[in-house]
């Protein structure tokens, strides 16, 4: 049986994972190699992430996303392969790279962009 | 109007189903994939293309000049050759495992053993030629050992142009096993090879340049801080990254996909110890 001790620490461990998910923002989700790694495709506008040379897809900017409302872009980030299967953008969530509350993170940082 | 005969029709749909290169063989392959890469890059020659990134990247190109001689690769190659020419017992070593001490075969493969019946690498030649002599074998994925042994063995055909020959229906099969492998999607990402070198070769993915299919072959090993990287390791890195399970170094599978490149990057000159930048968020 587990000690009183090693409880305790699990609960602290999953608590300060979970405090760690929430400060995850859209942003990181897009940048991070170990997440949506987006930024290895896409460019943004100066100042919403690092300046790359990444061409793979398009340069994303609010003009370019003008259109795009939550479902849309929800439907893409969990698997683009079904409007294009063409498509070699991962399928997020029906791969499970990302979890839905992160894709919801993502845009939302996708809508913020200027 | 009725089609006359349904099974004439049956067959005429499966065919139409089938992509051209099932049907072409390796060297229709080869040339398809070719015409591609010129029509995106008329201006690149395939020597060019060998030096990957470096190809489509001037950044990179100045890079790549401003680290020759290439460092580690002298220590990399006297490494080798101490393997190389060690005495195995009764006074054998690998070097007389191989025509000419192994001088100017490198472009020949990976070649197709009829015998065996399978693709053979200079990888699994060198194990053969250890397992004849009852010798431990060298583990492919291993920088330090099989690494240097091949950063040696192909500076011996610096220069000369590969040569790949698919001759037989079984070496066909091979290739295109190797083939599919390349234009399968597979993996956490869902990429293919494909997705990114033959689709997007010349695109930037984070700040790295998408190398071409043609000339993949050419410059391996490449150097990476001092230590030789073969076509097999960087094949088998892509497919981490691709969220896929690597096939062990050495395995068939890793064989067949190595044929396939060679054949790609025939009548190209083995430019091997090449270097290439270390691993990070930047460089892929």
């Amino acid at each position: 049986m587990p000690s009183p001790v090693r409880l305790l620490a699990a609960a602290a461990a999953m608590a300060a994972a979970a405090a760690w998910g929430q400060s995850a923002d859209g942003r990181d989700l897009f940048t991070r190699p170990d997440k949506g790694n987006c930024i290895a495709c896409h460019q943004v506008p100066e100042g919403s992430g690092p300046a790359v040379r990444a061409d793979v897809g398009p340069r994303l900017d609010a003009a370019r996303l003008k259109g795009w409302d939550r479902k849309r872009l929800r439907g893409i980030l969990d698997d683009p392969t079904l409007a294009n299967p063409d498509s070699v953008m991962p399928p997020y969530g029906r791969h499970h790279l990302l979890e839905a509350r992160e894709i919801e993170r993502v845009i939302d940082f996708l809508h913020a962009l200027p | 109007m009725r089609f006359p005969d349904h099974g004439l029709f049956l067959a005429l749909l499966v065919l139409a189903a089938l992509p051209l290169h099932a049907l072409a063989g390796a060297e229709q392959v080869r040339a398809d994939i070719a015409n591609r890469v010129r029509g995106q890059y008329p201006t690149l020659s395939p020597a060019e293309l060998a030096s990957g990134s470096a190809a489509f990247d001037p950044a990179r190109q100045a890079q790549a000049e401003r680290n020759n001689p290439v460092p580690g690769a002298a220590e990399a190659i006297e490494a080798g050759r101490r393997i190389w020419t060690r005495k195995f017992a009764k006074g054998r070593s690998l070097a007389g495992c191989f025509p000419n001490g192994g001088r100017r075969i490198a472009g020949a493969y990976p070649q197709y053993d009829g015998r065996v019946k399978r693709v053979v690498t200079l990888e699994t030649a060198i194990n053969q030629c250890l397992k004849t002599h009852g010798q431990p074998l060298l583990d492919a994925g291993d920088p330090g050992t099989m690494g240097v042994v091949l950063a040696y063995l192909r500076s011996l055909s610096e220069g000369q142009k590969i040569a790949v020959r698919v001759s037989s229906p079984q070496a066909e099969d091979r290739f295109e096993e190797g083939r599919r492998f390349y234009f399968t999607r597979m993996g956490q990402q869902n990429y293919a090879c494909a997705s990114c070198h033959v689709h997007h070769a010349g695109k930037y993915f984070g700040d790295t340049a998408i190398p071409a299919p043609v000339g993949a072959a050419a410059q391996w090993p490449y150097l990476r801080d001092g230590r030789p990287v073969t076509l097999q390791m960087r094949v088998r890195e892509c497919l981490d990254r691709m969220g896929a399970a690597p096939f062990p170094a050495g395995s068939d599978e890793l064989a067949h996909l190595e044929y396939f490149l060679a054949y790609l990057s025939n009548g190209i000159a083995i430019r091997p110890n090449a270097w290439r930048p270390r691993q990070d968020a930047g460089n892929l």
